[in-house]
C-alpha cells in the first residue's frame, strides 16, 4: 500500500521540480528574440529624454511603433520554418510587446531570419483582425483604410512649425506606394540573438526642416520605409 | 407555383441567412464579393450589430448614432439632406449613400476609400464633422455598459468589446440589408409585367444608362466623371483624393439606383433634388473636362416624353418591402431590456 502511494508522488516531485527548473532558469519552448531600439548605442527613451544628434540639434521622441510579420527562418538560402499568422506590433511604449517567442521545432538549424516590416497587401484587404492587428492599436488609417507599418512621433528644433513636431505614419499596400519592406538579417548564434533597431541611423537621414510630417501613402513613405529597413541588425 | 416560390425566396432571405450561416443569392444575381469565411454570420452578431448600428455611444457626445444618417425608409440615406451632418451640428462635404446590397461592393464611399465593409464604420466614427470619436473610445464605453457586455457575450462568448467584433457585428448587420424585392425583380422573376411606359422606360435606360448602373446591382462599382461641375468652394476631386492620379480626377463611385425614388437628393454632393433634374443634367448639363467618361462626351439624347419613361421605369426599382422591414428597424426589443 505505502509503494502505491508513493509512486504518485516521487512522480509528482519529478514534475515539480522540473517545472520549477525552467521557469526558474526561463527556458520554454520558444526561441525568445528580443527586439530593441537604441540611440546611440543605448536603449531608446521615450518622452522625458532629449538627445543631440546632427551638430548639436535636439531631438525627442515620444511613439515608435511599427509591425513585423512573416516572420521566416532561412538555411542556405532556403527557407526552413515560418511563422503561422504571423503578425507583431512592436511598441517601445509598451515593453512586454517586444519579444517574440518562435515556437520552433528541436534541433531546428538556420544561419538567418527574414520578416516583414509592416502588413502585406492580403491582409490590408481581409477586413477587421483582431489581436496585434486590432484597429484599437492606432496602427489604421480610418480615413483611407490599410495599416500604418511604421510609426515615428516627437519633437525637434529642426521642425519648423508652432510645436515642432514630427509624425512619420509610412503605410500603402497598392502600387506605386506598397510600403511593406522585406529585411533578412544572417544570425551567427541561433541560440541566442536579439534584434536591434537603430533609431540614431534612421533620423540623421531625416530632412526634419522640410519633411516632417507623412500620414498618408507617398514615395516618401516609401522612401522613409526602405531608410527604416536599413537600420535593423542582429546583437 | 413557381411564381410562389420565387416571392418565398426573397421574403426569407434574411432568416435564411440567420438560420444557416450562409448567404443566398437572390436569383440572377452575382456572387457576393463579402468573403462570408472571415465573418461567419450569425442571429446573435446581427443583432449585436443592429444595436450599434442605432446606438449614438459610437459618437464623440453620444448625439449621433449609424442611423441619423443612413435611416432605413429612405434606403438607408439621409432623406432631403444634400450632406452629411455629424456632433455639434457639423456639415460633411458629401452625401450620406444609401446603403443595400453591399456584400456585392468591392469598395465603399464615393472615393473607394474603404476596401472592407468590415472597416467601413471606422470612416464615420473618426470623421471630425461626423461621430468625432475613434475605435478605443468606442470600445472603453462598450466595455462598461452591461447591456453590451451580455451582447458581445452572446454574439462571440466573450463579453468584452474589441475593435474587431465591433466592426465585425456592424458588418454582420449593414450585410443583412438586402433589397431584391421591387416591381423590376418581380418583373424579372416572371411575377409581374411593366406597364408599356415602363417597358419603354427600361428599353431607353438599358441603351443609355447601364453600361455603369448595371443589372440587377444598378451599379458597376467603378468610379466615374459623369460630368457635373465642380463645386468652387469644396473643389472635391473624388476618387483622384485617394489614388492621387489625376485621371482619376472628379471620379465617384456609381451609386446604386435601386430605391431612388426615396433615396434623394441625389449625386455625391447632393446637388439634385429631384429625378429630372438628374435627366436633365444627363441631356443638357454634362461639363466637359479631361477625365469626362467616354460615353458621356455628347451627353444623352432623350424628348420629354423619354425622360418621363425612364422615370416610370426607375420608380419600379422601389423596394417597399425593403424600406419599412423590421428586421433592419430601431431594436426596441433590446433596448427596452436595459
Amino acid at each position: 500500500m505505502k509503494n502505491t502511494l508513493k509512486l504518485p508522488f516521487i512522480l509528482s516531485l519529478i514534475v515539480f521540480l522540473f517545472n520549477g527548473f525552467n521557469n526558474i532558469y526561463g527556458q520554454s519552448d520558444c526561441l525568445n528574440i528580443q527586439i530593441n531600439a537604441s540611440f546611440k548605442d543605448k536603449p531608446l527613451m521615450l518622452n522625458d529624454t532629449v538627445y543631440a544628434f546632427k551638430n548639436n540639434h535636439k531631438i525627442r521622441f515620444e511613439t515608435l511603433k511599427f509591425y513585423l510579420s512573416s516572420v521566416t527562418l532561412i538555411e542556405r538560402a532556403l527557407p526552413v520554418w515560418k511563422e503561422e499568422e504571423s503578425f507583431h506590433l512592436i511598441d517601445f511604449e509598451e515593453r512586454d510587446s517586444n519579444a517574440l517567442c518562435l515556437e520552433i521545432p528541436d534541433g531546428l538549424t538556420f544561419d538567418a531570419i527574414q520578416f516583414n516590416l509592416g502588413i502585406d497587401s492580403l491582409t490590408n484587404v481581409s477586413g477587421a483582425l483582431g489581436g496585434d492587428l486590432d484597429p484599437t492599436k492606432g496602427m489604421y488609417w480610418t480615413w483611407q483604410n490599410g495599416y500604418i507599418n511604421f510609426k515615428l512621433e516627437g519633437t525637434s528644433n529642426l521642425c519648423n512649425n508652432p510645436k515642432n513636431e514630427f509624425q512619420f505614419h509610412l503605410g500603402g499596400y497598392t502600387a506605386p506606394w506598397s510600403n511593406v519592406q522585406q529585411i533578412k538579417l544572417n544570425v551567427a548564434n541561433t541560440s541566442a540573438f536579439n534584434i536591434s533597431f537603430n533609431l540614431l541611423q534612421f533620423v540623421n537621414e531625416l530632412d526634419l526642416e522640410n519633411l516632417n510630417h507623412i500620414m498618408s501613402p507617398s514615395d516618401s513613405a516609401v522612401d522613409y520605409a526602405k531608410l527604416a529597413a536599413k537600420c535593423f541588425s542582429i546583437k | 407555383m413557381i411564381k410562389y416560390f420565387l416571392v418565398v425566396i426573397c421574403l426569407v432571405f434574411t432568416q435564411l441567412i440567420e438560420q444557416n450561416n450562409s448567404y443566398n443569392t437572390p436569383k440572377n444575381w452575382p456572387a457576393p464579393f463579402y468573403n462570408f469565411k472571415k465573418n461567419k454570420l450569425s442571429k446573435e452578431k446581427i443583432l449585436l450589430g443592429r444595436v450599434l448600428f442605432y446606438d449614438p455611444i459610437l459618437s464623440k457626445d453620444s448625439t449621433i448614432s449609424c442611423n441619423s444618417c443612413h435611416s432605413p425608409f429612405s434606403a438607408f440615406t439621409h432623406v432631403d439632406h444634400a450632406v452629411s451632418h455629424g456632433i455639434h451640428d457639423s456639415i460633411g462635404t458629401r452625401n450620406a449613400p444609401a446603403l443595400m446590397n453591399l456584400a456585392w461592393h468591392k469598395s465603399f464611399m464615393w472615393d473607394g476609400a474603404i476596401n472592407n465593409l468590415d472597416m467601413q464604420s471606422l470612416a464615420p466614427i473618426s470623421h471630425p464633422a461626423e461621430m468625432g470619436s475613434n475605435i478605443n473610445d468606442v470600445v472603453m464605453k462598450l466595455n462598461r455598459s452591461k447591456l453590451y457586455k451580455k451582447l458581445y457575450h452572446n454574439a462571440f462568448n466573450d463579453s468584452i468589446a474589441t475593435g474587431e467584433h465591433t466592426l465585425k457585428a456592424i458588418a454582420q448587420f449593414m450585410l443583412t440589408i438586402v433589397s431584391c424585392n421591387s416591381r423590376y425583380d418581380k418583373v424579372m422573376n416572371n411575377e409581374n409585367k411593366f406597364t408599356p411606359q415602363e417597358e419603354n422606360g427600361y428599353q431607353i435606360f438599358k441603351k443609355n444608362c447601364s453600361s455603369c448602373h448595371t443589372e440587377p446591382l444598378f451599379t458597376n462599382g467603378e468610379f466615374a466623371n459623369n460630368g457635373l461641375a465642380s463645386d468652387a468652394l469644396l473643389n472635391d476631386k473624388g476618387r483622384a483624393r485617394i489614388t492621387q492620379k489625376k485621371e482619376d480626377a472628379y471620379k465617384f463611385k456609381v451609386p446604386t439606383l435601386r430605391n431612388i425614388e426615396f433615396s434623394y437628393p441625389y449625386m455625391h454632393d447632393g446637388r439634385f433634388k429631384k429625378l429630372n433634374e438628374v435627366l436633365n443634367h444627363y441631356t443638357n448639363g454634362i461639363k466637359k473636362s479631361e477625365t469626362l467618361d467616354a460615353k458621356l462626351q455628347n451627353g444623352i439624347v432623350l424628348t420629354s416624353n423619354e425622360k418621363v419613361d425612364v422615370i416610370a421605369f426607375l420608380l419600379t426599382l422601389s423596394d417597399k418591402q425593403f424600406l419599412f422591414d423590421k428586421k433592419f428597424a430601431y431594436p426596441k426589443e433590446v433596448i427596452h431590456l436595459q
